[in-house]
């Protein structure tokens, strides 16, 4: 632990720290370029010099490249190290296209701050400027390379921290060039972090070209809502339009990136098909009046058949306010038909994955500082993107990543693969709780065997299940294994990937109370008569279309409150629409049981781009602002149920009601959250699901999320459209042989669902005798929902 | 001594009323006679165009933060040549303190003062103008400023071929 003094300050830092780090925990900030705290130092901008008076090296030295040790004594803005620094300002501006006010960084730019910062204003270099083309790299980044100062910060981010391998740096001396070979879409789903790493405007958000200032900007700290990992972003908005997201730095979740979907699936908020009014029977109403229509409507109907009648669903999208309140709303109302996810194997896979012992459940951070991880049944880039990112972080300091999948996991590095049937998967895990030394695994069980011992001799293990692969007996078994593998000193750690932002709430709430297929039961039988959806689609998320389809057309009364256009929606008897996360407060916990709060960024309206339609805002006075009805869904259950709406009493009360939520109310929407205090009680084993059967010259028929297009919110954003892939089917080569079929041709698929036309994909890394399909949203494969059982299916030519 | 000064500042004031009595009248008869005011007058604000007749504005936003009296909104857009322009750009004059903090911000030149104070009227919404009110024909003060044939990013001129910028480099050749 060096001891030195920066500055006059005295400070002592860990081993390793270089003076960059260490002056800024004495809140001395060195400018800088290159250095990133994720990624590094290189020292290759040179501006982070300091002069060092005392100590093992002296003069003026690169604080990114020089570690902190005893007795050292730094002055970080001597008379020489200003000069210096302003002497490279104007090295790296010698080249500027000096076009500021057409610039997308301007007002965040590292660069125009530091130019201001060490006083260069006039170019006195007189020779030519270096100028470079522009690439196309798709529909997320921008291109401008002219104003490149070269810090490698890009490559270092694109190449080393996120595994792509399309985008580098070409060319010599000062003509580098930061780009792909030739034009094109950046193929890495982390790409859009080059905007947040470029310390100029070289790589810009497309998707936010010339749209706001940042100084214009509401910004507010908030969590993204597209998977359940719960990572920390900031949005911002400007005239009611949701503009940008960009990454929040929480150490324990996501570090300091995040992936496109997080990034480019804000656009759901602005989407023009939003339904931003109280409707009864698709007609415009006033909340008083929709409010009083839904009362009454359960009132009669309370009165008629008993409250057992009336059915209360919510959903993994709903923050834990709404879902308390929607419990405590159906206790006064006296019905016990509560629940908080429509599919049932992520209703049931959540409820054991709520159960993990909470100190053996991984974060993100344990998952990037692990020696050995073991997935199975997850695929990380579909489901839970940045578990990619923190594999690889891992992997690049020499962990070793273990697959077992039906599907062909893709993962930013390489890995050891093991495609595993479905079915299969049990037997591994039942092998996983049986160490066993084996050279050569022959079976499964050995291949478990000697897996189960490799956790057991690894320092810090992560075992990564996916929910709907694995379902419900899956994860338990994956949680037992777990036990089995752990050591007192390393325990093997457990990441579970959920079906949303707040499952872990659902799940922790919904106790042992009914799952969604007794409310259907109740709903085919007559008993329920009404159902009220909070946040929730159950037409689009039960895996039995056409059974939830009957079943909700028998209701006398389908209410909905949500703030996307579902399927569900267009049913509905009574519409009330609710906030987006960014134009709410609330809070969401994610798969590892951390309760983490978001503030609002904006308030609900409709964008002014809208309104106004595309020309300036309307010249009228009006105290009305146009689509301000939406309101958090918690807010319109407080008042239906008389209360009033103070967001802290309602926490102070979650709290008071639950121990597990226990500092819920002083939660800090900067801070990295709090993981919640004890667990749910593990659920009773469950039956295993029948499989369907599978005649010898059928395939089995497995449905799986993708990355684009399969997530409900980001699949409306306009900006991901062009990256969401026309509907696909993926077989194994020997699949493809057998049945002849080749490679990007149109093939039908027959299922019980109906016939699809799609295109053929070969895989190689997948298991053969299964045809794999994404689930995507708004398009053919819409009906087909993953977590299901494997349906039977056949293919041919179309 | 206090009586003299007494004396004094009571004859003073009348001497000097008395003098200005034989003067010539300062007072213009507005609005039938009117004053020529200063080239530099802080008046009503207008948007030029460049030397190419192209919109000088770029919409870049520095005009409305410095105005301390918030009085500028607009929205900025990208026209299909990559030419950043203003799709929408207001006004405020109700508010307007014509302290011209905005002409000093501007990068472009393209908003400007002229000597117009001739902006009282008693609709409101008449002192809020919109682009198409506010975008003149001509440069302006200055006949010559053209920002995109100084910025290196190949909009006016294709890239590499503004005054003092060397062509696009062969990022495929290691040669010198």
């Amino acid at each position: 632990m060096p001891t030195l003094i920066i500055d006059n300050l005295t400070v002592t830092v860990p081993e390793g720290t270089n003076i960059l780090e260490a002056a800024r925990q004495l809140g001395i900030e060195i400018p800088h370029f290159c250095h990133h705290e994720a990624l590094g130092s290189v020292g290759a901008c040179r501006l982070c010099a300091v002069e060092i008076l005392a100590g093992p090296v002296k003069g003026i030295q690169m604080s990114c490249m020089v570690p902190a040790k005893d007795d050292m004594v730094v002055d970080t803005c001597s008379a020489e190290v200003l000069a210096y620094r302003a002497q490279v300002i104007e090295w790296l501006m010698i080249n500027h296209p000096h076009d500021c006010p057409v610039c997308d960084e301007g007002g965040e730019c590292q660069l125009q701050d530091m130019t201001v910062a060490g006083g260069h204003g006039i170019r006195r270099y007189s020779g030519p400027k270096r100028t470079h083309q522009n690439q196309n790299l798709g529909p997320f980044i921008s291109h401008e390379m002219n104003r490149c100062i070269q810090c490698y910060r890009c490559v270092r981010t694109y190449q080393d921290y996120c595994g792509g391998t399309d985008f580098g740096v070409l060319g010599a001396r000062q003509r580098l060039y930061f780009g792909r070979f030739n034009d094109g879409p950046l193929e890495s789903p982390f790409a859009g972090n080059l905007v947040d790493v470029c310390p100029t405007g070289v790589f810009t958000d497309k998707t936010y070209r010339f749209k706001s200032r940042l100084w214009d900007l509401q910004e507010a700290p908030s969590i993204c809502p597209h998977c359940s990992l719960g990572c920390a972003v900031i949005p911002g908005a400007r005239y009611r339009e949701l503009q940008r997201r960009r990454a929040r730095t929480n150490k324990r979740t996501n570090g300091h990136f995040i992936c496109d979907r997080g990034r480019f699936g804000y656009g759901y908020v602005n989407h023009p098909d939003r339904p931003r009014h109280p409707l009864v029977g698709h007609r415009r109403v006033t909340w008083q009046e929709g409010l009083a229509a839904l009362q009454n409507k359960l009132q009669e109907l309370g009165e008629l058949f008993g409250a057992g009648s009336i059915g209360l669903l919510s959903s993994s999208r709903a923050t834990l306010e709404t879902q308390f309140l929607t419990k405590r709303w159906a206790t006064s109302l006296g019905s016990d038909q509560v629940c908080f996810e429509a599919h049932p194997v992520r209703d049931q896979g959540a409820r054991v994955a709520a159960s993990q012992p909470l100190d053996r459940s991984a974060s993100l951070e344990d998952v990037r500082n692990c020696d050995l991880a073991v997935l199975i049944g997850a695929d990380p880039l579909s489901e839970a993107p940045m578990l990619a990112l923190a594999l690889r972080q891992a992997a690049r300091r020499g962990a070793r990543i273990v697959v077992a999948d039906p599907r062909p996991v893709v993962l930013p590095m390489a890995c050891e693969r093991h495609a595993v049937s479905t079915d299969k998967l049990a037997r591994l895990l039942r092998g996983l709780s049986r160490p066993q030394q084996s050279a050569l695994p022959a079976s499964l069980e050995e291949l478990g065997g000697s897996l189960s011992q490799a956790l057991l001799s690894a320092r810090s293990p992560v075992l990564i299940g996916g929910t709907d692969l694995l379902g419900p007996q899956g994860i338990l078994a994956l949680l037992e294994a777990a036990e089995a593998c752990s050591q007192p000193e390393h325990p093997c750690r457990t990441m579970l990937l959920l079906g949303g932002p707040n499952s872990f709430g659902g799940a922790l709430l919904s106790a042992d109370g009914p799952g969604f297929d007794s409310l259907l039961e109740g709903m085919e039988q007559g008993r329920i008569k009404a159902l009220l959806c909070f946040e929730a689609d159950p037409l689009a998320d039960f895996p039995d279309r056409k059974r939830i389809r009957a079943a909700l057309s028998r209701l006398d009364l389908l209410a909905v409150f949500d703030c996307a256009a579902t399927a569900t929606v267009q049913e509905a008897d009574l519409f009330f629409p609710t906030t987006a996360v960014e134009e709410s407060t609330g809070t969401l916990i994610n798969n590892e049981g951390r309760m983490q709060t978001f503030e609002q960024v904006l308030s609900a309206g409709t964008p002014i781009a809208e309104s106004a339609g595309g020309s300036h805002p309307p010249r009228f006075f009006t105290r009305d602002i146009p689509g301000t009805d939406p309101q958090p869904a918690w807010g319109t259950l407080g008042a239906l149920m008389g209360r009033c709406a103070d967001l802290g009493a309602l926490r102070r009360e979650i709290e008071k009601a639950d121990a597990r939520f226990a500092g819920l109310s002083l939660l800090d929407a900067n801070g990295e959250g709090r993981r919640i205090a004890i667990p749910r009680s593990r659920p009773v084993a469950l039956q295993p699901a029948v499989a369907n059967a599978v005649a010898p010259d059928q395939l089995s028929l497995l449905v799986t999320e993708t990355l684009f297009g399969s997530e409900l919110l980001s699949s409306l954003s306009p900006c991901l459209q062009e990256a969401i892939p026309a509907p696909f089917v993926m077989l194994h080569p020997q699949d493809a042989m057998r049945l002849k079929l080749e490679e990007g041709k149109k093939v039908t698929l027959a299922t019980p669902l109906g016939d699809l036309t799609l295109i053929l994909r070969i895989q190689q890394d997948m298991v053969p005798g299964v045809a794999i399909v994404p689930r995507l949203r708004g398009t053919a494969l819409e009906s087909l929902v993953p977590g299901s059982e494997p349906l039977p299916c056949r293919i041919e030519k179309a | 001594m206090s009586l003299w000064r007494d004396i004094k500042g009571t004859i003073q004031p009348f001497w000097v009323t008395l003098r200005y009595l034989f003067c010539r009248p300062v007072t213009i008869c507005y609005p039938e006679q009117k004053q020529t005011p200063a080239p530099r007058y802080r008046g009503r604000l207008i948007l030029t165009r460049d030397p190419d007749g192209e919109e000088r504005c770029v919409a870049c936003y520095l005009c409305s933060a410095a105005c301390p009296v918030d009085c500028i909104s607009m929205q900025a857009t990208e026209r299909e040549d990559g030419r950043r322009y203003a799709a929408w750009f207001r006004i405020n004059f109700s508010r307007c303190i014509f302290c011209g903090l905005c002409t000093e911000a501007c990068p472009t030149l393209a908003i400007q003062m002229t000597a117009d104070y001739e902006l009282a009227t008693r609709e409101l919404l008449q002192v809020v103008y919109e682009k198409d009110e506010l975008l003149i024909d001509g440069c302006g003060k200055n006949a010559q400023y053209n920002f995109y044939r100084l910025a290196g990013i190949g909009v006016a001129a294709p890239r590499g071929a503004n005054p003092g910028e060397s062509p696009p480099e062969d990022i495929k050749s290691n040669l010198p």
